[in-house]
């Protein structure tokens, strides 16, 4: 995943003048809504618009394997459990020992897999289509936490360069004749040897980083500037309450019918 | 417990809102669990049990939002810059974990240490932190973050009462921490999931459906086998990892301080540690210490 670093000016992408916070409205309210009409159809739907935006925004190089390494496991899992275990099925398609097909375990299955495939791609686009440092100024000039774009930021920052800390500790710790064989004892040592110098060296790094934002009055209340002017327009408002006014309807909906027939 | 500037007085800080919304965001935690354990048998098998899936998600994440919001101002800057590194461990490790066919996850390390060395509070923020901000990579972790936030706050609460002092005490309280954790994330997997999400816990599930279990029940025995287990080793490797760290080092963060959380240099009376830390030359603030 290639995360610019926050704060840094990034050459304006391609006419990118949607407020991050339109795309998380539409991300989390196209995953609530799905989830409560649990409607295949409108599953189907909601995964074929997601691949079809994020091929257009070009990001589907990233977003598809991501989604990938989610679903599949999932996916096998809940074909696994439900299409062979399924107690309250009463079509048996296939039977044998106490494992049976049945019509029933299989449709709950895909029903689940479908549906969870349109949240996550939904959020997924979402999240690989937002800059992050947009997100950041928005979410700051909205009242959150400075605290929190804090840890979101330096999280997302972080990620690659400690992967990489961790990469180099493992071929110095190579080069001075770490060699990973088979046995448990053997993994457990070579984790240890890894594990205690990169741990030590990032809060060490965190104790310089925390003296430093300190003495740029991260702990003081007050307002802030930001100098990252984020675009946003009144239709986008308008935009982002009527999305989030549709999810609550959604969900609304759903519990008073659930309770209805329940 | 604020950090004060450098350069400004420190301001009073509203703290019966921000304890108002901790005891909010439990409610909403429990009220939930409650909610959806009394609910199950009726819901799940008819059809994809959308409308528990949707009272799962919104019950536990306001739950983990407002305990994010109540805690977050609270900690002071040493702490807070942990807690990036903190949910890069989490992810690190329980990316390559969740691949592999163990029935385990090991997400929870970088969680575990903050709560050993920063005390509960900061270990149920840097929990439920870990489930959103992760979720931009992976998604299916967002509604654990309740349950996330609970292992923090069970972590720290271990280290307080002192069971990291004695070594062979920490794989208990890991033991102990996943036996709860376990039992409120199994909703969660069973009612938004509609199982697990990995393939080797999956097959436990798919035992114990065989068996003729509830999908609810047959989740939370395969919670009960996996997540104690695997809280006893997070809990195992934290101990070797604090251990680990120079006496210096541990030394900085006043919740170790305080309440002794680790056996050996800081045995000493509190008053005599502090004037050796403060020796060192670290900024520390008497306020900090108690």
């Amino acid at each position: 995943m290639s995360v610019s670093p926050a704060g840094r000016t990034l050459p304006a992408p391609r006419h990118r003048r949607v407020n991050p916070l339109t795309l998380l409205a539409a991300a989390g309210s196209a995953a609530a809504i799905t989830t409560a009409a649990a409607d295949w159809v409108l599953s189907v739907a909601v995964v074929a618009a997601c691949l079809g935006l994020s091929a257009a925004a070009g990001t589907a190089r990233r977003v598809v394997p991501a989604a990938a390494a989610v679903l599949v496991p999932l996916g096998l899992s809940l074909l696994v459990l439900h299409g062979l275990f399924f107690p309250e099925g009463r079509t048996v398609l296939a039977e044998w020992g106490p494992a049976r097909i049945t019509a029933e375990g299989l449709q709950f299955a895909v029903q689940r897999i479908l549906q969870l495939a349109a949240v996550v791609l939904a959020l997924l686009l979402f999240s690989f289509s937002v800059s992050v440092p947009d997100l950041v100024a928005a979410l700051s000039a909205r009242g959150v936490q400075g605290r929190f774009a804090f840890v979101l930021a330096s999280t997302l920052t972080l990620l690659p360069a400690i992967a990489g800390r961790a990469r180099s500790i493992r071929q110095a710790q190579e080069s001075r004749g770490l060699v990973i064989s088979r046995g448990l004892a053997s993994r457990v040592a070579a984790f240890r040897l890894q594990a205690v110098p990169l741990v030590l060296s990032l809060i060490e790094d965190a104790g310089t980083r925390a003296a430093a934002l300190e003495a740029r009055g991260l702990g003081n209340a007050g307002p802030r500037t930001s100098y990252r002017e984020v675009p946003d327009s009144v239709l986008q408002r308008a935009v982002r309450v009527l999305l989030v006014l549709a999810a609550l309807a959604a969900v609304v909906a759903r519990v008073v019918q659930a309770g209805a027939n329940g | 417990m604020s950090s004060p500037s450098l350069t400004l007085p420190s301001q009073e800080r509203p703290t019966a809102r921000r304890r108002l919304l901790e005891i909010l965001g439990a409610l909403a935690i429990a009220a939930t669990y409650v909610y959806l354990v009394l609910n199950q048998p009726a819901d799940i098998t008819g059809g994809p049990g959308s409308a528990s899936a949707l009272i799962a998600l919104t019950g536990f994440l306001a739950g983990a939002v407002l305990l994010i919001a109540a805690v977050l101002p609270t900690l002071p800057a040493s702490t807070l810059v942990l807690i990036p590194v903190a949910l890069v461990l989490n992810i690190i490790l329980g990316q390559f974990v969740g691949s592999t066919l163990v029935p385990f996850y090991l997400d929870a390390i970088g969680t575990v240490l903050i709560a050993v060395l920063a005390g509960p509070a900061a270990g149920a923020a840097t929990g439920a932190l870990s489930s959103i901000v992760w979720s931009f990579f992976n998604p299916t972790v967002l509604p654990f973050a309740a349950g996330a936030a609970l292992i923090g706050c069970l972590a720290g609460l271990a280290a307080r009462y002192g069971l990291f002092r004695r070594f062979y005490l920490a794989p208990v309280a890991g033991f102990i921490t996943g036996i709860i954790a376990g039992v409120v994330s199994a909703p969660v997997a069973a009612f938004v999931f509609g199982g697990t999400s990995g393939v080797a816990t999956g097959a436990i599930v798919s035992a114990f459906r065989a068996m003729g279990d509830t999908l609810l029940a047959a989740i939370t025995k395969q919670a009960l086998l996996s997540d104690p287990m695997d809280k006893a080793i997070v809990f195992t490797i934290v101990a070797v990892l604090v251990y680990a760290l120079p006496g210096r080092t541990r030394q900085q963060f006043p919740f170790i301080r305080r309440h002794r959380v680790l056996a050996g240099t800081n045995a000493a009376p509190a008053g005599k540690v502090d004037a050796r830390a403060g020796a060192s030359g670290q900024a520390n603030d008497p306020t900090l210490n108690g």
